[in-house]
């Protein structure tokens, strides 16, 4: 167990400003353009989306804010809370695919690689605690930015209800679930794991390559023009981008959500009852398989 | 003696696709021993220190400390230390943060003592490695491996690109500090007089292969250099040196297994120095090629 800790506290160390630094930034921006519209200062309108004050000047809005149930409420809450975590969900997703493209790579660029195999760790190990990362510890890292995000969305909106003498400032918080932390942690585990094989994809790209990008996307490219070419099909790539989905919304999972795929924790059975989540665990252990047979193997560490 | 074995090489090859980096390679290391591997460029001192770390996969029989180290090198680092080179520390990390990582990972290390060790120099615990000269960095490398309780420590050209000042600390911070009888140092470098204190033991490496294997107190006897006084060179000549040489205008000759006495009366006797040493050996392994 030290050694798992020391190792992701490494990990984390090396890319503190992708995993840990930017959910914060951005949740500390996006906290305060909300606080900035609560407050009548500014907002944000485009032709789909209205975040502003002035939606309360509709007395059908009030209306129906007084008129609302706690199911109704919960629901109205939860999809804003949804919308406000995109960004940081983002940001997060984004920095994991660099780290997962990066790793392998910088330690043999700067050769530290020659140092951390110097040190009773197994390439397996070593291996297993990126994916780890990966998987369950980038999510995790967010969670407090979430929370911190959306505890201001939340006060901010109350006391702007409360003050402006719309809803009582408790409106939000006898429907507000809890247990939404949860679903939330859970449905970003299970969507790094429905989409590992592509971060395990790139993780093994930055460990043989000079040139990772090209690594990752060329032999892509070229499976997808082949199929297309000889059997003028596009399965490949149709699976491709699944796995960059959410995986609600995979063509052979058995529920359909209508609205902003707000999953339960009780359809993960669902998932993990697919036949594509288990293709993807397969794809995954063989790529990761290759990743620490090709460290194993690294001879670019001999100077002679 | 077999009992004490920490390494043990037999016929050891390595290929890369234009050339033989190990070209069946035999060698013993036992404990309390402090061998020096020499040998020019590309002799295959850092191929074979690599081997012996498990970082790469050789043909012939390489046993260390009992284990094959390429199929068990997790096994084997908890008791094998190396600084294969100085420049390989992670650059982002801070010197607090390597202690801490070393302390999870490392079950023989013993943070307490590595503090100490640094706390003797320069180097702040909140310093980035970016920020350390390149001798700060061998210092603090060093420090790690002294408070680890290794078996077997495997150093190769640890001190290249350093000053004299720091590479002379090196050694001798090892030799007090670290070396206690116990342990075993495996150790390559091209600056062989600044080691050659410190061994016990030397392998002349050529082209993949030891030309030579002895210890220092046998090479000290079977060797010696006379400078004769100027009316002897002709006498010296005559007794078959294997290597002559000169230095500052007064000539060297080499010798092996000859009695000193019979050399004392000609002028100046003392055991070679290693460099000299292995110039010689080097030379007279290229005639014997030649004429083979």
């Amino acid at each position: 167990m030290n050694v798992l800790i020391a190792l992701v506290k490494r990990e984390l160390q090396e890319h503190k400003v992708g995993l840990i630094y930017a959910p914060f930034i951005v949740a500390t921006i996006l906290s305060l353009v909300i606080v900035l519209v609560y407050f009548g200062v500014a907002d944000i309108k485009t032709n789909e989306f209205n975040f502003s004050t002035s939606v309360y000047e509709n007395g059908e809005a009030v209306e129906w804010m007084r008129a609302a149930t706690v199911d109704q409420k919960e629901r109205v809450i939860r999809s804003g809370l949804i919308v406000l975590g995109f960004p940081i969900a983002f940001i997060m997703i984004f920095a994991v695919l660099s780290y997962s493209l990066g790793t392998f790579y910088e330690e043999r660029k700067d050769k530290s690689i020659i140092f951390w195999r110097s040190l009773p760790i197994s390439d397996l190990e070593t291996v297993l605690s990126k994916v780890f990362v990966v998987v369950f510890v980038a999510p995790l890292i967010i969670l407090p930015a979430l929370i911190f995000l959306h505890m201001v969305a939340l006060l901010s909106a109350s006391i702007f209800f409360a003050v402006s003498d719309i809803v009582p400032f408790t409106w939000i918080w006898n429907a507000y679930s809890i247990l939404d932390w949860l679903r939330i942690i859970f449905s970003l585990w299970m969507q790094l794991l429905w989409s590992l094989p592509i971060f395990a994809w790139l993780m093994l790209a930055g460990a043989y390559s000079r040139k990772p990008i090209v690594a990752a996307v060329l032999p892509l490219v070229g499976i997808i023009a082949i199929e297309k070419v000889v059997l003028g099909s596009a399965v490949f790539l149709a699976t491709a981008i699944e796995r960059v989905q959410p995986w609600s919304l995979m063509s052979s999972f058995p529920k359909q959500y209508e609205e902003l795929r707000v999953v339960e924790i009780a359809d993960i059975p669902l998932l993990l009852a697919t036949q594509e989540f288990w293709y993807g665990m397969l794809i995954s252990v063989l790529l990761i398989g290759a990743i620490v047979y090709i460290r194993s193997r690294s001879e670019y560490s001999s100077v002679e | 003696m077999q009992n004490d074995i920490v390494v043990r090489a037999r016929g050891i090859k390595k290929r890369y696709s234009d050339n033989n980096a190990l070209n069946g390679l035999d060698l013993d290391l036992h404990q309390g021993q402090i061998l020096g591997l020499i040998g020019p460029n590309g002799a295959g001192k850092s191929t074979f220190l690599h081997a012996v770390l498990g970082l790469l996969k050789s043909e012939g029989s390489l046993e260390v400390m009992g284990l094959e180290p390429f199929k068990n090198r997790h096994q084997l680092l908890k008791k094998v230390c190396s600084i294969t080179d100085v420049a390989v520390l992670p650059k982002w990390m801070t010197v607090e943060q390597m202690l801490e990582y070393v302390e999870g990972v490392h079950p023989e290390f013993d943070p307490k003592k590595a503090r100490n060790i640094l706390s003797k120099t320069n180097i702040k615990n909140k310093s980035k490695i970016r920020t350390l000269s390149r001798g700060m960095i061998v210092q603090l490398h060093l420090a790690i491996i002294m408070a680890i309780d290794a078996e077997l420590l495997v150093l190769d050209e640890p001190t290249l690109g350093l000053d004299l000042v720091y590479r002379k600390e090196f050694y001798s911070r090892l030799i007090e500090d670290y070396f206690d009888g116990n342990k075993t140092i495996l150790i390559s470098t091209h600056q062989v007089e600044e080691i050659e204190g410190v061994l016990t033991d030397v392998v002349f490496l050529d082209k993949g292969r030891a030309v030579m294997k002895e210890s220092i107190d046998s090479l000290n006897q079977r060797f010696l250099e006379l400078r004769p006084n100027a009316d002897n060179n002709e006498k010296a000549k005559s007794l078959n040196p294997i290597n002559i040489r000169t230095e500052l205008g007064r000539t060297v000759f080499l010798y092996e297994n000859m009695d000193i006495e019979k050399l004392s009366s000609l002028g100046e006797v003392r055991p070679p120095f290693i460099a000299d040493l292995f110039v010689a050996i080097m030379n007279r392994s290229d005639q014997s090629g030649e004429q083979s």
